[in-house]
C-alpha cells in the first residue's frame, strides 16, 4: 500500500476490478488501489446467479448492456482464464396478454439495435425448455416469451479473479481487509467541507490514510453509507435479494428461464444444479441471512413452471445486498463533488453490466468526462426528473 | 445376507418382516428396520456409486444422513440418502454417477487424466480456441452427478404445512436434547422436540446397554409429557430472524414431507457431533470407514461391516468400535491409537481396502479401515442466529461464541461429558429456555391488546448458570503425511486444497469458491473442518486464524415440493363467472381475477353493442365506497381535477398521478348523497389505492371525516351498453327515471333493477353507446343478469367480453393506463391537459405536473390509422424515423374496428409528430416499414360523443 | 419473516402486513421548489442502523403505524400508530 495512488478505487468486486483493470490497460493508468473491506468477489460479485443478457427495454440499456455482451463473448481470451461464458439463450416468460405485449415491444427495441431478440409462442417455447409445463389450464399458464439466443451464465468467480489477476500484472494495489472509514473532500458545500463543490483529496482506511485526487465508488450493499462519506446523497435503498440451488441432477433445462409475474428465474449449471433467484425482499435491510419465505415462493414458483422437479432439494440458499434505484438504473459518472465517481445503484442488474461498467467508468476517469454510454445514467437525471424507462421491464428483470 | 450378523441386543431390524427390493435390477431383502443401505451392504456389496469428478468407487463411509457415498436413485426419487432413509418394500434402487454401469464406467477415465481435473482446472482449460468451448461444455453436461428427474410422477401440491408456537423448540433428541426437552416441559413451557432419525436417542442408540436404557427411558418420558410433542425423522433446516424456524418433517402420516414453521420463544441447539473422516491417501476407497458407521451397522442393522479391520481411534467412539468389531467376529488387525501419536498413511485396494500402511512403517493385509479422528460440530443453526464460532485447539474441534438470548446450546455440541452430565447440562438449558420463553410469552400476550392482560405471572429472569461441559482434550488428527480426499461429494483433494493456496485462493471463503470444497451436498458437515486444517498447514498459521465458512440454511436439503407446499394462489371470480363458463366464454387471466375475453365472436358482439345492446361483466373494476363530510378534500388530493363543486347525482372522470408525476391511475367516481361516494379504478389498481387512500387519511390527514370501505366483490359491475339500453333498462327499473333529461350522462341513480334494491346506475359511455353501469348487490348478480339478457332478447340483448370491450373502447380513442401509458408517461402524454387542475392547494405530484405542463419534449398520445387500413400493426410496433431506425414512439393500442372496416391505433409519439395529418413510419414486426397517419383525435368513431349522450 | 408489533393486532407476522418504507417528510407541494420535491421522491438516508418506518397492518386491522427498525440487525423497538 502507497501512500497516495492516482485512482482509489472503493469496492474490489466484478465492478471496481474491471474499472482497475480497463484503467490500466485502455488508458495506461496504473498507479491504481482497489479496496475491499473483506475479499475481493465477496459481496454481489459472488452472490448473484451468473445471468448475462441485452434484451432490455430502452435503447440505452439496450446499447449498454449489448457492449457488456460484446466483452463477455472475448472475455477468456482476454483474460486468460475460462470464465464458462455459456450462451444458451434466455427466455423471459409472459403469462398475461400484457406480459406478451411488453415482450412485444422489448423485441421490438431490441431488433432495431442489432439484437437477436424475439418473441415465441408456448409451442416454441416447450421446445427450447421441454421440462416447462405450457398446459393452459393452470393459474400462470405460458402465454409465449421472448427469447434472447445471446442470453447466458458465466462463472461469476471466475470473472472477479480473471480481472483481478489482470490488474495485478499491471501491477494495480489491490488492497483487501481495508475498510475505507472516510472520504476526504475540502471546499464543499456542506458540513466538513464535503458535498457538491468540493473536491476530493484521499479517502482514510483501517490501514492508514491515502490521498488521490479521484475516489471511485463501486460499492453495492454500502453504497449510500460510502458517498455519504462524500456528502453525496444517493437516491438508493438497500434490499436483500436472495437466491438459491437445489442439489444436482441430470441435465434437463438447456436455457435460462425467467418469469416475471412469478419473480423467478432458473437456469442448470453444467454440474447438473438448478440456481434461482428472485425478486429483492420487500423489507430494506442490511441483513444478508435470508428468509424462509423466499424458499417457499421461490419453490412454489418453480413447481408451477417445472411439476416435475418437486423432489429436488434445495440445498443452500443466500442473499446479496442491491442498491435500488427509483428508475431501476444505475448512477454512474461524476458527480457535484470533483474527483468523487459513482458506479452504484445496480439494483439486481450489475454482473451483467460489470464488464462495460468497468470499460465506461475507466474511460470517465480518464477524460474526465461521463463516456457516451453512460450519459443517461448520470446522478443528474434525479435533480433534472429525467429518469430511465426501465422500470416495467426489469422488476424482475434477469 | 451375507454379511448380516446375528441377533444385536441393540438391533432396530424386525427379522420377521422381510423386505424386497431391487438393487441396480438385482432383486435383494432387507428387514423392516434396515435403512436402504444397510440392507444393501448385508447382502454383500461393497460399491455403491461412483464419485463425481473422477468417478472413483466408493463404499459406505458414515452409514448416516450425511454419508457422501450414499445418494441414490430410489424410484422417481433423486438423491436419496440411503444412509438414514428406511427401507420399504418394493424399492427401485440404483446408483446414481454411473454410465453406463457401476462396473464399467466409462467415465472413470477421469481418474487417468485426474491431474488434469484438479482445482481450477476448468478456469486454465477449455479457452482456446474459443469455438470449443460450447462443444466441451455440452460433454461436461453429460457427466452431471446426481439422480434423474422422472418427469410423469410430480408430487406438487401433495405436501402440507403446519404452523407452530412452541415456548421451546429443541433441535436434537440425544440425552442433552431430551434433558432439555423434560426440563423446559416440567417447567410449564410447550415443548417441540425434533429429531433427525426416526427414533430419539442420538448417539446412545448404537451405545451399550445401559446407554440404551437411559435413551429409553427419556425417550419414553418425552413421549408422554403432556407439554412435550416430538417430532422424529424430522429436521430444524433453519433459523431465521426473530427466531422463525423450519422443521423439515419427513414422518407425517399422509404428506410426503411437512413444512413445519415455528415462532419459538427460545430455540435449544442440541445437535451432536458429526464424526469427521481423516484425510490420507485412498481414503476414500470402498472398506474405509468412520468408527461411527461402524457402530451403527453392527449395533443397529446387525451388519458386519468386515472380515479384517485396521482400527485408528484417537477417542473413545473409535475405542468402542474396537469392542463393537471384535463382538461382531471382525478380526482386528492392529489399532492405532492416534493419541501416541499412532496413524494410517496410506491404503491401497480398488474395490475395497486389500492393504494398509501404518506410520510405522508396517504394511498391513485388511479389507476394512476404521478411523476415529475427532468431531465436527453442526454449528449451522447457531450460526443462523448470528454466532460465528470458535475453533478450541485442545478439543480439536469449534464452539460457539456468542449466542442471541433466544437461542441456547447444549450436548456435544456445547462440550463433552457422560451420559449423566450430558443429560443434565440438558436439563439446566431446558429450565434456562423455560424462564425466558415463559417470560417472553407473557410479553407476547400483554402487548396484544385483544387478548386481555395475562392471569399468570410473569417469571423472575433467572441468570445463566449453567454448569459448562468440559472441553475433553483431543489430538489435532486431520491430515496424515499423504494427501486424501476431503470433500467427497466434490472429489476435493488436500492436493487440490493446497495447490488452490499457492495459486492465492488462500482465504476460506476464496478457496471454497475456487475449488467447490464443502459446497456438495452435505454442505461441509464432513468436510470443514479438514478443509480449514489443511488450508492452515498450507498457509504455515493455526486453525483459529482460518476462520470458517458461513453455514447457510438449510442445515440438510430440503424438496421443493415441502417448501412450496399446496397451491394457494386463488384466482378471482366475480359472481356472473360460472354463469360465463357455462355460455362459452373463453377464460382471460388479467391480474387476479379470470374474466371472459369472448363468447365465440368478440367482432360480432362489439358490433351487437353498436346496433342493439350488450352486457358485460365488469365487476374487476375496483370500487370504493367513500362516506364523510371531508371526501370532496380526499378526491382533490388524489386526482389531478377537482371535486368540491360536483353535485349528489353526478358522477365524474378522474385521472391520478403519482407523486412523481406519473399517470397511476383513472376511473369515474360518482356522488350518491351529500357525504356519500363511490370511486372507481382500475382493475389492477384497485388494492393499492385502496391503501394509498388509507395512508393519506391516517398519516397525513387524520382530521379528515372520510371513511373508506372496499366493495369490489360486494358490487358486481354490469355495464349495459347500446342504443337500445335505456329501453331494456325502463322495462326492469323502478324508481328511476331513466329519460334523457331526467338522468342525463355522467349521472348516477341508486334504485331498484329487476326487482333488486339499492343498485347503483350510473350513465357513463367507455364504449361510446348509450350505457348505464349498473352496480348490483353481487349476491342478487345473477338474477339481475339473466333477467336483463332474458327481457332484451326482441332488443338484440347478448353478452360481450373483454375483447369485445377493448375494440369499442379503442374505437373510442379511451386510453387504458398502464397500456397506453408507462412508468414515465407523465399526464400531457395522456392528454390529461383539460382535466388538471394546478391551482389546487396540495395533489399529489403538484411539483411534477406543473413542470411537466411547462415541458414541451414529452411524448403524446395520439389516435393513429394505418394507410393502408388493412393491416393491423402490433401492440408494441416501434414508430421510427423513415428509413432510420431511430425510435420515435410506438403503437399502444391496435385492432381491426369492425365500425370502420378498417384498423385502429394509439400509439405514443415523439411531439413532433403529434400534429394530425403527419405521416409516420411504423416497423412491422416482420420487418416492413409502413406509412401511417396522425389523427386529430384519440377517437376513431363519434370523437363527440353524440351517440352517448342521446 | 420478522415480527412486526401492530398497536392494535400485538405482534404479528411481517407477512401479515406491508412495509411502507421510512418515514420522509414531505415538502409543500404549493411552496417548494422543484429540487426540494426531487430530493423528498428520490433521495433516501438509507441507513444500516436505526430506521423509523411505516407499516401497514394489511392482513389486520389496516392501520398505519409507524416502528423503530435497525436495518443492520432487524430489531425493533417502539411502535406508534400514525
Amino acid at each position: 500500500m502507497r501512500s497516495s495512488y492516482d485512482v482509489v478505487i472503493i469496492g474490489g468486486g466484478l465492478h471496481g476490478l474491471a474499472t482497475a483493470y480497463y484503467l490500466a490497460e485502455n488508458h495506461g493508468i496504473t498507479n491504481v488501489a482497489v479496496v475491499d473491506k473483506g475479499y475481493i468477489g465477496g459481496g454481489g460479485s459472488g452472490r448473484n446467479t451468473a445471468i448475462v443478457r441485452s434484451n432490455y427495454l430502452t435503447p440505452e440499456g439496450v446499447a449498454f448492456y449489448d457492449r457488456s455482451l460484446d466483452l463477455y463473448n472475448t472475455m477468456s481470451t482476454d483474460l486468460n482464464l475460462n470464465v464458462m461464458f455459456s450462451k444458451r439463450g434466455h427466455l423471459t416468460l409472459a403469462h398475461t396478454d400484457s406480459a406478451l405485449r411488453t415482450m412485444h415491444w422489448r423485441a421490438e427495441v431490441n431488433k432495431l439495435q442489432g439484437i437477436d431478440s424475439s418473441v415465441i409462442d408456448a409451442q416454441e417455447v416447450k421446445k427450447q425448455a421441454p421440462s416447462l409445463d405450457i398446459s393452459q389450464d393452470t393459474r400462470y399458464p405460458i402465454l409465449g416469451a421472448l427469447h434472447h439466443p445471446p442470453g447466458g451464465i458465466v462463472r461469476h468467480d471466475a470473472v472477479v479473479w480473471g480481472y483481478a489477476r489482470g490488474a495485478d500484472v499491471h501491477d494495480i494495489h489491490i488492497l483487501q481487509e481495508t475498510e475505507v472509514l472516510d472520504i476526504v473532500v475540502e471546499g464543499g458545500s456542506g458540513p466538513g467541507g464535503k458535498g457538491a463543490g468540493g473536491k476530493v483529496t484521499g479517502v482514510k482506511t483501517s490501514r492508514g490514510d491515502i490521498s488521490a485526487p479521484i475516489v471511485v465508488n463501486c460499492t453495492a450493499g454500502w453504497a449510500s453509507l460510502i458517498s455519504n462519506m462524500a456528502g453525496v446523497p444517493l437516491p438508493i435503498t438497500t434490499h436483500p435479494l436472495q437466491a438459491a440451488v437445489t442439489e444436482p441432477c441430470k441435465v434437463f433445462l438447456p436455457t435460462v428461464v425467467v418469469s416475471g409475474s412469478l419473480h423467478v428465474y432458473v437456469s442448470q449449471t453444467d454440474r447438473g444444479e438448478l440456481v434461482f433467484g428472485a425478486s429483492v425482499d420487500p423489507v430494506g435491510t442490511y441483513r444478508v441471512n435470508g428468509t424462509l419465505e423466499f424458499t417457499e415462493e421461490l419453490a412454489g414458483h418453480v413447481l408451477e413452471l417445472m411439476p416435475g422437479i418437486s423432489k429436488m432439494r434445495l440445498l443452500r440458499q443466500w442473499s446479496g445486498l442491491c442498491d435500488m434505484t427509483p428508475d431501476y438504473s444505475p448512477v454512474m459518472g461524476n458527480t457535484p463533488v470533483e474527483g468523487y465517481l459513482v458506479d452504484v445503484g445496480w439494483g439486481t442488474y450489475g454482473f451483467k453490466a460489470g464488464p462495460v461498467a468497468g470499460e465506461t467508468m475507466a474511460e470517465t476517469i480518464a477524460t474526465g468526462r461521463n463516456a457516451d454510454l453512460i450519459a443517461s445514467f448520470g446522478i443528474e437525471r434525479f435533480t433534472e426528473g429525467d429518469l430511465v424507462g426501465e422500470k416495467g421491464a426489469a422488476a424482475v428483470g434477469h | 445376507m451375507t454379511n448380516r450378523l446375528p441377533a444385536q441386543p441393540g438391533e432396530v431390524i424386525d427379522r420377521s418382516t422381510s423386505l424386497s427390493f431391487t438393487w441396480n435390477g438385482k432383486q435383494m431383502t432387507g428387514y423392516e428396520g434396515d435403512t436402504i443401505a444397510s440392507a444393501i451392504a448385508a447382502n454383500g456389496v461393497d460399491v455403491f456409486g461412483r464419485s463425481m469428478k473422477y468417478h472413483r468407487r466408493r463404499g459406505i463411509l458414515t452409514a448416516d444422513h450425511w454419508d457422501p457415498n450414499l445418494f441414490l436413485q430410489v424410484g422417481d426419487e433423486p438423491n436419496v440418502r440411503a444412509g438414514s432413509r428406511k427401507l420399504q418394500a418394493g424399492m427401485v434402487v440404483s446408483t446414481q454417477n454411473v454410465w453406463p454401469s457401476l462396473k464399467f464406467d466409462l467415465a472413470a477415465s477421469n481418474q487417468l487424466v485426474g491431474r488434469f481435473l484438479s482445482s481450477g482446472f476448468y478456469y486454465k482449460t477449455f479457452m482456446r480456441p474459443q469455438f470449443l468451448w460450447p462443444l466441451y461444455q455440452k460433454i461436461l453436461r453429460k457427466f452431471a452427478p446426481g439422480g434423474e428427474i422422472h418427469w410423469e410422477t410430480s408430487t406438487h401440491g401433495a405436501y402440507d404445512k403446519r404452523y407452530v408456537h412452541p415456548d421451546v423448540l429443541v433441535a436434537g433428541g440425544g440425552p442433552a436434547g431430551m434433558g432439555a426437552a423434560l426440563a423446559a416441559a416440567d417447567a410449564g413451557a410447550s415443548v417441540l422436540l425434533v429429531e433427525h432419525y426416526t427414533e430419539l436417542g442420538g448417539h446412545l442408540r448404537w451405545g451399550d446397554d445401559a446407554q440404551r436404557a437411559k435413551a429409553a427411558e427419556l425417550a419414553a418420558a418425552c413421549e408422554a409429557h403432556a407439554n412435550i410433542e416430538v417430532l422424529v425423522d424430522s429436521t430444524v433446516t433453519g433459523r431465521y430472524d426473530h427466531n422463525w424456524i423450519a422443521v423439515n418433517q419427513r414422518s407425517h402420516a399422509t404428506a410426503p414431507e411437512r413444512l413445519v414453521k415455528a415462532r419459538a420463544g427460545v430455540m435449544v441447539v442440541a445437535a451432536g457431533l458429526i464424526e469427521r473422516p481423516y484425510v490420507f491417501a485412498g481414503n476414500d476407497t470402498p472398506g474405509v470407514i468412520l468408527a461411527g458407521a461402524a457402530r451403527r451397522l453392527i449395533n443397529l442393522f446387525s451388519v458386519k461391516p468386515g472380515t479384517k479391520a485396521v482400527v485408528m481411534t484417537a477417542n473413545e467412539e473409535g475405542d468402542g468400535a474396537v469392542a463393537d468389531l471384535e463382538r461382531a467376529g471382525v478380526e482386528i488387525v492392529a489399532v492405532l491409537d492416534a493419541r501416541k501419536g499412532e496413524s494410517i498413511v496410506a491404503v491401497e485396494g480398488r474395490g475395497r481396502v486389500s492393504k494398509v500402511q501404518v506410520n510405522d512403517g508396517r504394511m498391513l493385509s485388511a479389507d476394512t479401515v476404521v478411523t476415529a479422528t475427532g468431531w465436527t460440530a453442526p454449528t449451522s443453526l447457531l450460526n443462523m442466529g448470528g454466532d460465528r464460532p470458535v475453533y478450541d485447539p485442545v478439543a480439536a474441534r469449534y464452539f460457539s461464541n456468542s449466542l442471541p438470548s433466544n437461542i441456547l446450546a447444549t450436548g456435544g455440541i456445547a462440550g463433552d461429558g457422560s451420559t449423566a452430565e450430558l443429560e443434565a447440562h440438558g436439563r439446566a438449558t431446558g429450565e434456562l429456555a423455560a424462564n425466558r420463553s415463559l417470560r417472553r410469552r407473557h410479553d407476547r400476550v400483554s402487548q396484544t391488546a385483544r387478548s386481555g392482560a395475562p392471569t399468570w405471572a410473569k417469571p423472575e429472569e433467572v441468570a445463566d448458570s449453567r454448569t459448562p461441559l468440559a472441553r475433553n482434550p483431543h489430538p489435532e488428527c486431520y491430515r496424515s503425511t499423504t494427501h486424501g480426499m476431503v470433500d467427497f461429494s466434490e472429489d476435493v483433494s488436500s492436493k487440490d486444497l493446497v495447490q488452490a493456496s499457492k495459486e492465492g485462493f488462500d482465504s476460506i471463503e476464496l478457496m471454497k469458491r475456487y475449488t467447490t470444497v464443502t459446497m456438495g451436498p452435505s454442505q461441509g458437515k464432513l468436510e470443514t473442518v479438514n478443509a480449514a486444517s489443511v488450508l492452515a498447514e498450507a498457509n504455515g498459521v493455526e486453525m483459529a486464524d482460518i476462520g470458517t465458512t458461513v453455514w447457510r440454511p438449510p442445515y440438510s436439503p430440503i424438496s421443493l415440493g415441502a417448501l412450496a407446499g399446496r397451491i394457494l394462489e386463488p384466482v378471482r371470480r366475480s359472481a356472473l363467472q360460472d354463469w360465463h363458463e357455462a355460455h362459452g366464454s373463453t377464460p382471460l387471466l388479467a391480474g387476479q381475477w379470470v374474466r371472459p375475453d369472448q363468447y365465440g365472436d368478440a367482432m360480432a358482439e362489439a358490433a351487437n353493442v353498436r346496433a342493439n345492446v350488450g352486457l358485460i361483466d365488469v365487476t374487476p373494476l375496483g370500487k370504493l365506497d367513500l362516506r364523510g363530510a371531508d371526501v370532496p378534500k380526499l378526491l382533490e388530493l388524489v386526482y389531478v381535477n377537482k371535486w368540491q363543486k360536483l353535485d349528489v347525482g353526478r358522477v365524474r372522470y378522474g385521472a391520478m398521478v403519482a407523486e412523481d408525476g406519473v399517470v397511476s391511475d383513472d376511473g369515474v367516481t360518482g356522488r350518491l348523497g351529500e357525504d356519500h361516494w363511490l370511486m372507481t379504478t382500475t382493475s389492477s389498481g384497485a388494492g393499492a389505492i385502496w391503501e394509498m387512500l388509507e395512508d393519506w387519511l391516517q398519516t397525513a390527514h387524520p382530521e379528515w371525516d372520510v371513511h373508506v370501505t372496499a366493495v369490489t366483490g360486494g358490487l358486481t359491475s354490469i355495464n349495459v351498453a347500446g342504443p337500445n339500453s335505456r329501453t331494456l333498462l325502463e322495462r326492469l327499473t323502478e324508481g328511476v327515471d331513466l329519460s334523457a333529461d331526467a338522468f342525463p350522462y355522467f349521472s348516477v341513480r341508486t334504485g331498484k333493477v329487476a326487482g333488486v334494491s339499492d343498485c347503483i346506475i350510473w350513465r357513463i359511455g367507455f364504449t361510446g353507446e348509450l350505457s348505464y353501469e349498473v352496480h348490483v348487490p353481487s349476491g342478487h348478480a345473477l338474477h339481475v343478469w339473466e333477467t336483463l339478457l332474458e327481457t332484451g332478447v326482441d332488443l338484440g340483448c347478448a353478452p360481450f367480453g373483454v375483447e369485445a370491450q377493448r375494440i369499442l373502447r379503442l374505437e373510442k380513442g379511451h386510453y387504458i393506463v398502464g397500456q397506453d401509458t408507462d412508468g414515465l408517461s407523465k399526464a400531457p402524454t395522456a392528454g390529461l391537459g383539460g382535466l388538471v387542475k394546478l391551482d389546487k392547494p396540495d395533489t399529489l405530484g403538484l411539483p411534477e405536473l406543473k413542470h411537466a405542463y411547462g415541458r414541451d419534449d414529452l411524448p403524446i398520445l395520439v389516435g393513429i390509422q394505418t394507410v393502408d387500413g388493412s393491416i393491423v400493426p402490433e401492440e408494441a410496433a416501434q414508430i421510427v424515423d423513415g428509413d432510420q431506425n431511430t425510435i420515435l414512439g410506438r403503437i399502444t393500442s391496435s385492432r381491426m374496428s369492425p365500425t370502420l372496416g378498417r384498423s385502429i391505433c394509439l400509439g405514443q409519439v415523439d411531439p413532433s409528430l403529434s400534429a394530425a395529418g403527419t405521416e409516420i413510419t411504423v416497423l412491422m414486426a416482420d420487418g416492413r416499414r409502413i406509412k401511417a397517419l396522425v389523427q386529430e383525435h384519440h377517437a376513431h368513431f363519434d370523437h363527440e360523443g353524440a351517440r352517448q349522450r342521446v | 419473516m420478522i415480527i412486526v408489533p401492530c398497536p392494535n393486532c400485538g405482534p404479528r407476522n411481517s407477512g401479515d402486513l406491508r412495509p411502507a418504507g421510512e418515514v420522509i417528510s414531505r415538502p409543500d407541494p404549493a411552496t417548494c421548489s422543484l429540487s426540494e420535491w426531487r430530493e423528498y421522491l428520490y433521495m433516501r438516508p438509507n441507513p444500516a442502523g436505526w430506521v423509523t418506518e411505516t407499516w401497514y397492518c394489511r392482513g389486520g386491522c389496516r392501520r398505519y403505524f409507524t416502528i423503530e427498525r435497525n436495518t443492520a440487525t432487524n430489531e425493533i423497538r417502539g411502535q406508534e400508530a400514525s
